[in-house]
């Protein structure tokens, strides 16, 4: 007890460190502001047309079926269609029907839409008859959205990864790392001393952007906090990893950034890219963030039912890190001492 | 005088090597390829799937897009994730059968290409107008926005790192004393991260490119790398020189570089409108990087004379700042 007094009396004292804590809380409250709209138009086709080129009638049908920008000229309508950070399809009239153009490095998805418009254009008529039954989506949240809530959250998480390591390789640099292995202290009550205040910190960070970011029902408020406090504890895991494999300042920061990818970007990928039934799916639940990225989507979109899986994959993984996180402490303090 | 700048060189590189800098940088290297060519060039988003349920088998010729179901909970079960199509024949005429993907209008997109894929007589081709195909435009796109990360973020580290270093290790103030020009320090520093943030450049695009195709771009991403380096190297400088717990500050930098960065790469790479990010004095760094990669070189003199004058008055600042500094420590 006494030696986390001692910590929290040495974080006192760092600004910078607190700032780190309450930076995703103030990111949350920036993406609560953005409005949907702006993310809404992501996801539809983008079409862009000439100028007094198409009939009305060709724009209005155009525009029931995505975004339509008008162009002056040829030559910025060949701009907007080869703009690589778009996805627009060229469209412009060709005798009766209309033609496309594309750039070619579309998605497939666009590539395909762009090559079969103007067939979809000549039968529109006939499509119009048809009977569509379209069933409304279950969760109607901007998932743009709440992918930026939970990238956020994740990264609230991962402060007190960076914490822990950062506090570690301090004290390496400064000589107490040495000081600290002829103290009468146990390993053990280092380890809780190191991971209590990042534990802490990033629990208080995280469910403060949950409580400014997300809608919380009262069914949802445990496992909500379980995510987070199971979660937090695997990030201040990884925290004291780092900290002991890294010897300096840099190579502590080249460490934290490797993490800090692999952290964030698979599950996203993942989560974009894999369909939920998949081996690759359940492969994904070996690098701890997964589960917590799926729990938080799943608890986003209101279901809870998956949230079971996601919370005993991330105790197995707090268990796991902590037997070898002592495995290796207990390799080394031999060593130490041999 | 030059072989005091030589000596300069000398005792930075030596430094450098010790702080494992370059290891660490060709780990980034392999990392980042990597993950660009094992992961991100595959990719892809698919065309919608189509189901059909057609037990009495009144459509005829169908594409071979289409993939046939056998029973109507098999349809609904296929067609229920918000993104594939069912179409149910079994009444005769297609109906179709979706779960909304929340965006109206793509949800009519899907509809009518689903219906189109039933009358496959004459499929239609659009012209194709662009160069790059889209593994190409991948490479291009994934390998600017980590090369921007790196220098944004890591570049200001490893110069600030390493001159926190030498103030601890009492450098700075030995460097009062001696009879040094304060810009040689600052240059020599300069000159290596600038060497090594080309080379990583060069290698990265070259790596991840082709070498053909990295080649030709590989002048004018040099050009923004140049830029960029000596850029984010200054202000790396002047944060160690003047921030007394530097350590704690290269923590939250971090997070900033995710923060700041991200909007930009948002707006630069996906098109979405923000009329406020033209304020965002990253944005255009980026842009210009970005444009490099496609071989563009869409920035004008104003971007340039800006970025020369920005760099002059941070060297003259961190110079001011440097030699406060010595006055203080000695």
């Amino acid at each position: 007890m006494k030696g986390l007094r001692y910590q929290l009396k040495n974080i006192r004292r760092d600004k910078m460190c607190i700032l780190s804590f309450l930076l995703p809380i103030l990111v949350g409250l920036a993406i609560n502001l953005l409005s949907g709209v702006s993310f809404s138009s992501l996801g539809e086709t983008a079409f862009c047309i000439l100028e007094n080129d198409l009939s009305d009638s060709t724009v209005e049908w155009l525009q029931t079926n995505g975004s339509v920008t008008i162009l002056p000229d040829m030559a910025s309508l060949k701009n907007a269609v080869n703009d690589p950070a778009t996805q627009a399809i060229g469209v412009m009239q060709d005798g009766n029907g209309i033609k496309t153009l594309l750039s070619g490095d579309e998605l497939q998805v666009n590539k395909v839409i762009g090559n079969t418009l103007p067939q979809i254009y000549a039968e529109r008529e006939m499509a119009a008859l048809s009977k569509v039954t379209i069933t409304p989506n279950a969760d109607n949240s901007d998932a743009l959205k709440s992918l930026l809530i939970v990238i956020t959250m994740v990264t609230a998480m991962f402060m007190g990864c960076t914490f822990n390591a950062m506090s570690i390789i301090g004290e390496k640099e400064d000589g107490i790392a040495i000081i600290n292995e002829v103290l009468p202290m146990t390993k053990k009550e280092y380890i809780v001393q190191k991971i209590t205040l990042g534990f802490v910190g990033s629990v208080l960070s995280t469910l403060l952007t949950a409580l400014v970011c997300m809608k919380i029902t009262i069914s949802q408020a445990l496992p909500l906090l379980l995510l987070i406090v199971l979660s937090a504890f695997v990030a201040a895991l990884v925290g004291l990893f780092i900290g002991r494999f890294s010897n300096g300042l840099m190579v502590g920061i080249v460490y934290i950034k490797i993490v800090m990818i692999l952290f964030l970007a698979p599950p996203i990928l993942f989560y974009l890219l894999i369909p939920a039934d998949s081996i690759l799916h359940a492969l994904s639940y070996l690098l701890p963030p997964s589960a917590t990225f799926y729990g938080l989507m799943d608890l986003l979109s209101g279901a809870t039912q998956g949230i079971g899986i996601n919370l005993v994959a991330l105790s197995a993984h707090c268990l796991v890190w902590l037997l070898l996180f002592f495995v290796v402490e207990h390799g080394k303090h031999k060593k130490v001492f041999a | 005088m030059r072989r005091d700048f030589l000596s300069l060189l000398k005792k930075d590189f030596k430094l450098m090597l010790s702080s494992k800098f370059l290891l660490l940088a060709l780990g980034s290297l392999i990392l980042y390829s990597c993950y660009i060519n094992f992961i991100y060039v595959g990719i892809e988003q698919d065309i919608y799937p189509v189901f059909l349920y057609d037990p009495l088998h009144t459509q005829g010729a169908v594409s071979s897009e289409i993939t046939e179901v056998e029973s109507l909970q098999e349809l609904k079960k296929e067609s229920g994730d918000g993104y594939a199509v069912g179409i149910d024949a079994s009444s005769g005429t297609p109906e179709i059968i979706m779960v909304s993907s929340s965006i109206h209008s793509t949800d009519r997109c899907r509809a009518a290409y689903a219906l189109s894929l039933l009358s496959p007589a004459n499929p239609t081709t659009a012209e194709v107008i662009g160069t790059d195909n889209k593994e190409m435009k991948s490479r291009r796109e994934i390998t600017c926005e980590f090369l921007f990360f790196e220098l944004a973020a890591v570049g200001f580290l490893g110069l600030a790192s390493m001159l926190f270093k030498e103030k601890q290790m009492g450098i700075i103030r030995v460097h009062g004393v001696l009879p040094v020009s304060k810009s040689a320090f600052i240059l020599s520093k300069l000159c290596l991260f600038l060497l090594s943030d080309l080379v990583f450049s060069a290698l990265l695009t070259v790596i991840n490119l082709g070498v053909s195709e990295g080649l030709a771009v590989l002048p004018y991403v040099l050009l923004q790398a140049g830029i960029l380096s000596l850029l984010m190297a200054l202000v790396g400088f002047f944060c160690a020189v003047l921030l007394p717990n530097f350590k704690q500050f290269s923590l939250l930098y971090l997070v900033l570089a995710v923060f700041i960065t991200t909007p930009v790469f948002l707006a630069g790479q996906t098109g979405i409108a923000w009329e406020w990010i033209k304020y965002h004095p990253v944005y255009h760094l980026f842009m210009a990087m970005k444009n490099a990669y496609w071989g563009v070189s869409s920035a004008n003199g104003i971007y340039y004379t800006i970025c020369g004058l920005t760099i002059v008055l941070l060297f003259l600042l961190v110079r001011r700042v440097l030699i406060r500094e010595m006055a203080k420590e000695g």
